[in-house]
This record gives structure tokens, C-alpha cells and sequence, in this order.
């Protein structure tokens, strides 16, 4: 049986009608709902994939206060999940990435009872802060590959490898899609642009099935849900929380942007003389006139 | 390759009912579905009719998705009244068609298929996966192939599979029918063209309005010159909490008179009768503009979470749920949700710049074709093992604007299902066998055997209802027979004289521009009251009306123009319901992102559904 993690995050929904802002302009966090993160969506669509086409077994967790129950609900309508785990602690308050990732490492390692997770998704960043980093430094900590920004994958269960697609895309240089393997267990990031593909009738039959379960679990998740204090977490509080991030957020600005320089013409469409003088700009443009 | 026992083409209402009553005979049976989500690509008028017939069976919704239905579904109200609103300027003239739709009736509702079919859906696949089948959405048939002695099917999204039975429940504008050459494509002088609003107004604004009792309809129709002389008319049902405002015509009338189906839209709205149902106090912005774009963004953002929990709240209050609110705690009384409301009202205006103006809110734009069951229902409704239901068979039932496709389509299934069900008992699936076997049972249909004698029966109705009406003004070929119906005794001979008159005679009687358009006006205009609206209301631009729909487009176009310079292609310019076609130096030009899937060029295009998941997502349906 393949045993499957996903990590996730409870965001606030950016989405109009929902956010809503303080009078300076900040975000009333109050006021504006929360929702499991759209990155964290994708990262349970690509856990529910192994569940539907390898028969996982999927343990969900996630850090933060007892609200964020609500994103494991919410995730667990997505992946049908067997297990719901919230690390909940007043000691985690203030964690930076890394402190962050010592919870989860430590979270992982309870999963299934202890069990080895064979492959451990997350989303690749969250929507409310530049926190990427969480994700390679849990699959350091726990010693496990890391393949981030998967597009595709797929799992040979007799060879036990995953054999995945990466996006890579640096400044400056063509997007290119790597094709790696890696023996289990691994840790994965998924792509937003990832969609789980299910091609035959008996897949979407299955698929059907367990999302119909899914929402079943999910109006009882508390029956599914574990919580984890960083007591039973066997943690050490000097490398959570405030006391374990070395991370010192002195202030965060706002990036002044640099005043545009652009002129703007209005070109009436309706008139066929006006087309060619704007194609010939846009070809001396083209060519760097 | 995977095999199944029977697969279902298309989840609309007769794809489901097949899905259920094939499950619920302890068969297998799989439904493949084009739309992401079930109910999205569904549009009806409508009203969900439940008939009955003392001398023979009919299977009614209720037959197949249980007795609790009317209980358990999300239906909208039920019907107890029926009107005939004949118009002539400001002058109406109000006819009550009671009868004509209490005619065999057990019931009728009013429904939203993006509700109700999702709904219908849960049930069928419950019972489907008891036995191994279930509905797969997202996927489109675009194929079908007799290889040896097995049956192919293939889509676009998923590994070919096999079939032992198939029913193709896919619609109007069937690809299945297409591909098989089962029938002809339908032509314009056998289809209806649909086209729909949803207006949204607080439950119990709508009751108090409409003078109705809790979770109870009417339905109003509308004749006269809000037509612009095309043969057909309005309608205007009530739902829970929205109303259904659309036009059905003829589409050859509509061809011969092209016409921005927008347009037909409007033409009701601007009804003063039309426009004071579906009146309400609706919420406007101000432009913020001396403060920075981030501000104004800020503040925009700020107003709409403002305007969302007014609209939501407001709702509420006007709900047969208010109490909820009280009894979850949030509000002590329903007096304090009122002054909650006014409240935010209040902060809206003085904070936000909103002004609050008589108007109305338009949620949806739809449009569809319908068969003309009554010309061209297909005869044989089957092809090798394909057997065709509901739209898809051409099998709607008119009778002037009113229509019932919804009920004949669910009737048309369980006899599909009961055929198929015998074929997989007895491992034959020969057209002569199953095919024939359906038709036969088709053909017990009071839906078919009586689609004459319907019509007569309603013609019967329509004159005693109107008989006490001076008959001075109405057209001869009627008053020799009103007059005759006058008197209780001469009834019957009416009637006879319909008969004799014979079926083919009366139909272009009844479907002419006399019936549709002069009676109905000069009733008004001799009998009708005045009625005058207290505003104008903003009517939405066709642009604001596409914008407001969701798709999910396709970078491949699913429609394929054939004759660019063909008079008829030069006429969808007009009739495409989302201008999906413009003309340029006498060539038609077609941009396919907008397109709402109504089928209204397909007669001389190349036309399929979009593939799996793609183009339009109706959410009311
Ligand atoms: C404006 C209007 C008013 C109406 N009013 C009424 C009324 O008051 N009462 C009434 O009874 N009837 C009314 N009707 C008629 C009624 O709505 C139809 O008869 C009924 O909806 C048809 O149901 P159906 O299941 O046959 O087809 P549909 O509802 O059209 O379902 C066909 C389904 O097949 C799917 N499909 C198509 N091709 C494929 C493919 N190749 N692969 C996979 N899936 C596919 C489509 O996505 C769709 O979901 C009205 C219709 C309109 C347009
Ligand atoms: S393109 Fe054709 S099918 Fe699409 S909306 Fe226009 S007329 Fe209807």
C-alpha cells in the first residue's frame, strides 16, 4: 500500500466579496474568510491522483491554530483522506520557515502511526507570504529527494520510483520540463499548472466514488482529525516557534514602483487607415527600433 | 478495452431518468456527460410537468426518482395558476389558462435545471453504483463504430470502450443522430427557438407580488405585439427566488424575420406589466475617482464586501428561512435583521457613494433549440442498438408557448430502459429485437398516440375558456366555432367539426400570425386595461449580457462554417443569441468563444458540442 502525505496551509481568500482591508491598507484579517490555500488545492488534486490510480492511503497535516481545521476539512473533501492532523501549539506562534519545517518533519513521522510515507506533496508556495522555502527544508529535514515544481509524475509500485516532469523556468533562459526519477520516498511540489489526467471509465468510476466518500468523511472530519501538541510531537521547543526561526523580519515595504514612462495612443479600430501605420510600429518595435 | 452493458449518451433529464430506471432494473449502466458538472449545459423554460392518463401509463418523474420528489428535490414553486397575458402597447388583457394546464395533470413545477439535475443526478448514481455503473462528466462522445460484432465508443477524452446497448439522450442538436444518420437534421420549420432570463427578486417579494401562498407559482404567458410580429410568445414563471422571463418562437418565422434574440428579451422587459414584476430596489455605484487607483481599488473591494452581505442578508430576510437567523443566535429577533439591514443600507449610501434605484437584476442570459415533437419526432426512434430519447428524438410537445419536453423525455427513458433492460436478459441487442421492441413501446405513449387528440383536447379548453369573450372581432374561421361552443350543447360538434376539419388543417390555424399576433392584440385593444410602470429599467447591453456567463473556452473551434456566403449563414449574424457571427465583405466570420451551444447554426455548419469540460457553464439553467 502506498502511503501518501500532503502538507497544507489555510490562507485567506483574496477573492472579491471576500477580502477586505483596514483603513492603512493592510489586511483585516478579521474580516476577510479563510480557505484551504489554491496551492494546497493542487497539492491534494496530485495526492487523490496516487489514491485513484495506486490505491494510496493519504494523511493530511498542517501547522497553525485550531481554525486551520477548517483547511483540513476542506482538504480532506478534496483527497478523501484517511487521516487529518493539525499541529497545534501556542509555542509554534512566530515559527519561520525552518522552524516551521521542524513541526512538519516531526508531523510526517507520526503519520499513519509512524509508518515510512512513501511520498509527501505540497503546494509550492502560499498565496499570503514568500514562503516557498518551507517545502525543500521539511524534505531536507526528513531526508528525503526533492522534486519541486512537478507537472506530471507517475509511480512504478514493482521498481518503487517515481518517475515525474519538472517545469524549470530561470530568468533569462527558455522554460524547459526535466523528466527525473527518483527511488521512494520522495518529497514533491506541485506546479499550479498540474492536472491530474484519469483516461479511462473505470478511473473516473473510482474517482467518482472516492470524492462522493470524500465529502462523506469531510461532514464528520473530526472523527478523521489527530491534534498534535509540540509534546506529543516529541519536539524540542527551542527550534520551533518564535525561539527556533532565525528568520528576523525587520519591516516589510512596500516596493515603490518605478513611475511608468509610457506613451499612450488611441487608435479607433473602425477606421482601416488607421491599421497599417500601427502594424508598421509594431514591426519597427519588433525589431528594436 | 472496457466493456459495458449500456451506456447512456448525454445527463440532461432523460439521460438521468435512464440512468435510474436501468439501475433500479438491476442493470448496469454507465452516463457519459459533456459538462464539467452535471446541470450546466441544461436549459429549460420550465415547468416540470407530472401527468396522468386513466386509460393508459405514463412514467412520471416521480415514477422513477421516487415518491418523496416533490418533497426531497430542489424544485422551485408549484403551479396553481396560468395566465394569458395578451398585449397590445400599454393595454392588456389577462385570459385565465388554468385549465389548459391542470389538463391530465398531477402537478406541475417550476424547476431550474442547474438545481434539479445535479439533484437528479446524486440519485441516479446511487442507485447506478450498486451495480458497477455511474455518471462520468467532462467527456464528450464524438464517436461511434460497429466493428465485427462490437460497438466502439470513443470521445475525446478517454480510452475507446465498448457497448452492448446504448441510449443517446444528447439532445436537440444529437451528435449521436448525426453520426449514425438515424434521422435528419432537424430544419427550421420543426424547431422552437428558446430564449431565457433569470431575474432575481426575494422569495417573499415574489409572493406578494404574484398574490401567492408560500412555495406556490404562476406561470404567465404572453401573446400580442411583444412579439414583433413572429409567430410564438413570452413566458414568465415564478421560481423560489427568481423568475424565468423568455421568448419561444418558431425558428422559420424567426429566419424569415432575423432578429437579435437579445432583442426579443427586451421587448418583454419593456412590457409595463413585465417590467413591474420584476421591479426591485437595486444597489448602484458611484465612480470613485479622486483618490489613487490602489484606493479606489481598496474602497471598491471594501463596497462589494459591503453589497454581498446586504444582498446576502436582505435575502434572508425575505426568505422562509428568516427565522434561521434568530434561531442560530446571530440576530434576537427578525425586527433586528431589518435594522441590520437598513443599517448597512445606510453606510452603503453615506460611506460608499451607493445609490439605491428602482430597477431589476438580471442573473442569466440562455438560449436553446426545442423540437416541434408534433413535426418531427422521429418515427423510428432507433438505430442498430442506439435507442433515442427525449430532445434528442425530436419528441417535445407544443401547445402555443407551452411546452412539455422535460416529462416526455423522462417517459420516453423508462421505455428505453425497459428494453434494454430485456435485451441484456436475453443477450440480444439486434435492432429488430431492441429497437423495435422500444418502438413499440414508444408508440403506447400517450405522448405519442395522443399528441393529435392532445392538441384537439387543448383547442377544446382554449375555446371554452374564451367563448364568453365577444367573438365579433375575432377571426371567422374561430367565431362560426366559438359560437357553436357557446352553447353547451353544440360542444360536442365543435369539436367534430375540429375533427373533421382535420389535424393538418387546424395546425397552420392555430400556428399563424392570426392566432399568435392579431387576436391576441385586438383582445387588448378591445378589452384590455391600461398598465403603466412607475421606472424605466436599465436593460443589460447584449456585451454585459455575455460578459455575466461562464465558460470554459476551447481553443479549437467545435463549429466548422461550410458556406460562408449562404443567405442562411448570413442570417445567424442576427440570430446568434451571443453574436457569435459577424459579416465581413458578404462573408460570415464566426468567433466560437461566446457561443452558448443553442444549436441555431448547426443546420449549415459543421456543428458538435465542445469537447469535455469546455464552452458555456450555465449556472441556473
Ligand atoms: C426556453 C425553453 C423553455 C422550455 N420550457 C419547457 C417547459 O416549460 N416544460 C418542459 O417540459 N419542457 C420545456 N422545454 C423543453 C425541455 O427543456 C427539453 O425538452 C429538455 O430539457 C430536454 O432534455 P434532454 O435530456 O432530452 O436533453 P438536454 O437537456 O439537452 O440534455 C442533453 C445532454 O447531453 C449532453 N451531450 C450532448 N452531446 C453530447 C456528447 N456528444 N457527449 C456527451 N454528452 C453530450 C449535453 O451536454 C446535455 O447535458 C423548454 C426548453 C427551452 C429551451
Ligand atoms: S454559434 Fe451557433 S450554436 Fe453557438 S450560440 Fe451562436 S447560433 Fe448558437
Amino acid at each position: 500500500m502506498l502511503n501518501v502525505g500532503v502538507i497544507i496551509k489555510l490562507e485567506p481568500d483574496f477573492s472579491e466579496g471576500n477580502v477586505s482591508y483596514n483603513s492603512d491598507g493592510t489586511l483585516n484579517r478579521a474580516e476577510t474568510k479563510n480557505i484551504l490555500g489554491p496551492h494546497s488545492a493542487v497539492a491534494c488534486n496530485a495526492a487523490f491522483y496516487c489514491k485513484v490510480k495506486y490505491g494510496a492511503q493519504i494523511s493530511i497535516g498542517t501547522m497553525g491554530p485550531p481554525i486551520a481545521e477548517t483547511a483540513l476539512r476542506q482538504a480532506q473533501v478534496l483527497t478523501n483522506a484517511e487521516e487529518l492532523n493539525l499541529y497545534s501549539d501556542r509555542l509554534f506562534a512566530g515559527a519561520d520557515t525552518l522552524a516551521t519545517a521542524e513541526v512538519l518533519k516531526n508531523g510526517v513521522g507520526k503519520m499513519f502511526g509512524g509508518g515510512i510515507i512513501d511520498i509527501v506533496f505540497s503546494g509550492h508556495r502560499a498565496s499570503d507570504g514568500e514562503t516557498g522555502q518551507t517545502g525543500p527544508q521539511t524534505a531536507w529535514k526528513l531526508g528525503y529527494t526533492f522534486l519541486g515544481n512537478v507537472i506530471e509524475f507517475n509511480i512504478d509500485s514493482d521498481r518503487k520510483v517515481v518517475i515525474a516532469k519538472r517545469l524549470i523556468s530561470l530568468q533569462g533562459m527558455d522554460t524547459i520540463i526535466e523528466e527525473v526519477e527518483s527511488p521512494l520516498p520522495v518529497f514533491i511540489t506541485i506546479d499550479p499548472s498540474y492536472r491530474s489526467i484519469y483516461n479511462t471509465v473505470s478511473q473516473r468510476l473510482l474517482l467518482n466514488k472516492f470524492r462522493k466518500e470524500g465529502r462523506k468523511r469531510s461532514e464528520d472530519y473530526r472523527q478523521f482529525l489527530k491534534v498534535y501538541t509540540s509534546k506529543n510531537l516529541d519536539l524540542d521547543p527551542k527550534r520551533v516557534g518564535l525561539q527556533g526561526s532565525p528568520t528576523i523580519v525587520y519591516r516589510v515595504e512596500k516596493i515603490p514602483r518605478a513611475r511608468t514612462n509610457r506613451k499612450t495612443e488611441i487608435i479607433d479600430p473602425s477606421n482601416p487607415n488607421n491599421i497599417m501605420p500601427l502594424i508598421t510600429k509594431i514591426i519597427q518595435l519588433a525589431r528594436g527600433k | 478495452m472496457e466493456q459495458f452493458d449500456a451506456v447512456i449518451i448525454g445527463g440532461g433529464t432523460a439521460g438521468l431518468s435512464a440512468l435510474k430506471k436501468l439501475s433500479d432494473l438491476n442493470k448496469s449502466a454507465i452516463l457519459i456527460e459533456a459538462g464539467n458538472q452535471m446541470g450546466t449545459k441544461n436549459v429549460s423554460g420550465g415547468i416540470l410537468y407530472s401527468k396522468r392518463d386513466p386509460s393508459t401509463t405514463i412514467y412520471n418523474v416521480e415514477d422513477v426518482f421516487g415518491s418523496d420528489f416533490v418533497s426531497s428535490a430542489p424544485i422551485e414553486r408549484l403551479i396553481k395558476k396560468y395566465y394569458l397575458h395578451a398585449t397590445s402597447k400599454s393595454k392588456i388583457f389577462t385570459l385565465d389558462l388554468t385549465p389548459l394546464h391542470e389538463y391530465k395533470t398531477n402537478f406541475g413545477y417550476s424547476v431550474l435545471l442547474n438545481r434539479l439535475v445535479p439533484w437528479l443526478a446524486e440519485r441516479a448514481s446511487e442507485s447506478a453504483e450498486k451495480h458497477g455503473g455511474g455518471i462520468i462528466t467532462g467527456v464528450h462522445v464524438s464517436d461511434i463504430q460497429w466493428i465485427d460484432d462490437k460497438t466502439i465508443v470513443t470521445t475525446n477524452e478517454l480510452e475507446e470502450f465498448q457497448a452492448k446497448a446504448i441510449i443517446a439522450a444528447d439532445g436537440v442538436n444529437s451528435e449521436v443522430a448525426e453520426l449514425t444518420a438515424a434521422r435528419h437534421k432537424f430544419t427550421p420549420e420543426e424547431l422552437y427557438f428558446g430564449v431565457k432570463v433569470i431575474i432575481k427578486l426575494p422569495e417573499r417579494i415574489i409572493e406578494e407580488r404574484f398574490n401567492l401562498d408560500s412555495s406556490e407559482g404562476s406561470a404567465h404567458l404572453f401573446a400580442g405585439d411583444i412579439t414583433s410580429n413572429l409567430i410564438g410568445g413570452g413566458f414568465l414563471y415564478t421560481n423560489r427566488e427568481t423568475l424565468s422571463l423568455g421568448a419561444v418562437y418558431h425558428y422559420d418565422s424567426l429566419l424569415s424575420n432575423p432578429i437579435t434574440p437579445s432583442q426579443l428579451i427586451n421587448q418583454l422587459i419593456e412590457n409595463s406589466l413585465i417590467s413591474e414584476y420584476i421591479k426591485d430596489e437595486v444597489p448602484l455605484r458611484n465612480d470613485i475617482k479622486d483618490l489613487p487607483k490602489e484606493d479606489q481599488l481598496k474602497i471598491h473591494l471594501s463596497a462589494s464586501k459591503l453589497m454581498k452581505t446586504y444582498d446576502e442578508l436582505r435575502y434572508k430576510y425575505f426568505s422562509k428561512n428568516s427565522k434561521e437567523l434568530v434561531e442560530s443566535g446571530k440576530f434576537t429577533n427578525i425586527e433586528e435583521i431589518r435594522t441590520k439591514i437598513d443599517s448597512i443600507k445606510k453606510d452603503l449610501i453615506e460611506k460608499y457613494g451607493v445609490q439605491f434605484v428602482n430597477n431589476y437584476v438580471e442573473l442569466e442570459y440562455s438560449a436553446k433549440l426545442i423540437p416541434d415533437g408534433k413535426r418531427c419526432r422521429m418515427k423510428k426512434p432507433f438505430y442498430r442498438n442506439i435507442l433515442f430519447i427525449g430532445d434528442a428524438a425530436g419528441r417535445g410537445i407544443f401547445i402555443g408557448p407551452k411546452i412539455e419536453g422535460l416529462n416526455v423525455g423522462i417517459d420516453d427513458a423508462v421505455r428505453a430502459s425497459i428494453a434494454i433492460s430485456r435485451s441484456l436478459e436475453n443477450s440480444n441487442f439486434g435492432s429488430d429485437y431492441m429497437g423495435k421492441y422500444y418502438e413499440s413501446l414508444i408508440n403506447e405513449s400517450p405522448y405519442t398516440n395522443d399528441m393529435k387528440k392532445i392538441d384537439k383536447d387543448y383547442l377544446t379548453l382554449f375555446l371554452d375558456i374564451v367563448r364568453n369573450i365577444s367573438t365579433g372581432f375575432i377571426d371567422p374561421r374561430y367565431s362560426f366555432v366559438l359560437n357553436l361552443m357557446k352553447n353547451s350543447g353544440f360542444r360536442g360538434i365543435a369539436v367534430g367539426l375540429a375533427n373533421i376539419l382535420g389535424y393538418d388543417k387546424i395546425l397552420p390555424i392555430v400556428e399563424s400570425k392570426n392566432t399568435y399576433i392579431q387576436l391576441p392584440i385586438s383582445l387588448a385593444n378591445r378589452l384590455g386595461n391600461i398598465f403603466t410602470s412607475s421606472y424605466v429599467p436599465a436593460i443589460p447591453t447584449l456585451s454585459e449580457r455575455i460578459a455575466k456567463l461562464q465558460y470554459n473556452d476551447d481553443t479549437d473551434s467545435h463549429i466548422i462554417v461550410k458556406n460562408k456566403k449562404s443567405e442562411f449563414m448570413k442570417k445567424l449574424v442576427l440570430l446568434c443569441p451571443t453574436k457569435c457571427y459577424s459579416s465581413e465583405e458578404g462573408e460570415v466570420i464566426l468567433q466560437h468563444e461566446g457561443c452558448v451551444e443553442c444549436g441555431t447554426c448547426s443546420f449549415e455548419t459543421d456543428w458538435k458540442h465542445p469537447k469535455g469540460e469546455k464552452g458555456i457553464i450555465y449556472r441556473y439553467g
